[in-house]
């Protein structure tokens, strides 16, 4: 499988941490992990890098992640860039308007591995 | 003519005794998804004096109130190990508890109607030391329930702006 550079989106660092190691046990090959602490630092991340995959939180503090989404369409180089959100808003209207913003999947906390593999393999092996 | 926008307000959602169920519930669910640990709920709550690190999220809207997480730093270091796949550091109990209560009290307004997708929660707040005194300026109403965790008591607390 295709090494994958992948940003993940969170305002709590343990979080990052938990949702990259979840990542990793479902099989996903992280060439390199970018962090981000709310949306703003992740679209600078984006300006910067060429990513594969992108999980991001909703609720955080400067920008949240549904305002990520709709700065990610004005990044030429992100379009194509699967985008999962992952959160504890997991509220039919909410799942609704982050995929409608361009979210490709959604998962809401708390989560196990085997949901985040069900959830992240299809986006994932389309890129292989 | 001035127009005057207001925020769209959500009918409150009145407390009700089966939420101490759903809030033990939410933590089992928590704990056993994100931590591999399963915990159990005690059912003698005591006074919430069982630790030194509180973690707190505020909830707005149908329900306004505050969510609060605490526990001894001893199960918060443990809770950051595991969340963490091992590795010990209590620099990450702050980030490990605050995440707990927002899983905990996010699992918990999802489990009722009305508050789901009627009540919207703060980013968390960390406070680690004892003798600390929360005051309310509204009238409250307290709602207390209590996990093991590992043979250590993880304590629950829903205080409801009335």
């Amino acid at each position: 499988m295709k090494q994958l550079r992948v940003l993940v989106i969170d305002d709590s660092s343990i979080m990052r941490k938990m949702i990259a190691r979840c990542l990793k046990l479902a099989g996903v090959e992280i060439g390199e992990l970018i962090e981000a602490g709310d949306g703003r630092e992740a679209l600078d991340a984006v300006r910067k890098h060429k990513l594969d995959l992108i999980l991001s939180d909703i609720n955080m503090p400067e920008m949240d992640g549904l305002q990520f989404l709709q700065g990610l369409k004005d990044i030429q180089a992100a379009q194509g860039t699967p985008v999962v959100m992952i959160t504890t808003e997991g509220t039919e209207s909410r799942v609704i308007e982050a995929l409608s913003a361009g979210a490709k999947a959604y998962i809401r906390k708390p989560f196990t591995s085997d949901e985040v593999k069900e959830r992240i393999m299809p986006l994932v092996e389309n890129l292989a | 003519m001035m127009l005057i926008q207001t925020a769209k307000r959500e009918p409150r959602v009145p407390a009700h005794p089966s939420w101490r169920g759903l809030m033990e519930q939410s933590a089992c669910e928590v704990f056993s998804r994100m931590i591999g640990t399963e915990v159990t709920p005690i059912s003698e709550v005591v006074v919430p004096d069982i630790g030194d690190v509180i973690a707190m999220v505020g909830m707005a809207g149908a329900l306004c109130a505050v969510f609060r997480v605490r526990c001894s730093s001893e199960a918060a270091l443990s809770i950051a190990a595991k969340m963490l796949g091992g590795e010990s550091d209590p620099e990450h109990i702050p980030d490990a508890v605050g995440e707990v209560c927002n899983m905990v009290a996010g699992n918990f307004k999802a489990k009722i109607d009305g508050l789901a997708g009627g009540c919207m929660l703060s980013t968390p707040t960390v406070v680690i030391g004892h003798h600390e005194k929360v005051y309310s300026p509204a009238s409250t109403e307290h709602l207390f329930a209590m996990v093991d965790y590992d043979g250590k008591p993880v304590w629950l607390g829903l205080e409801i702006s009335t």
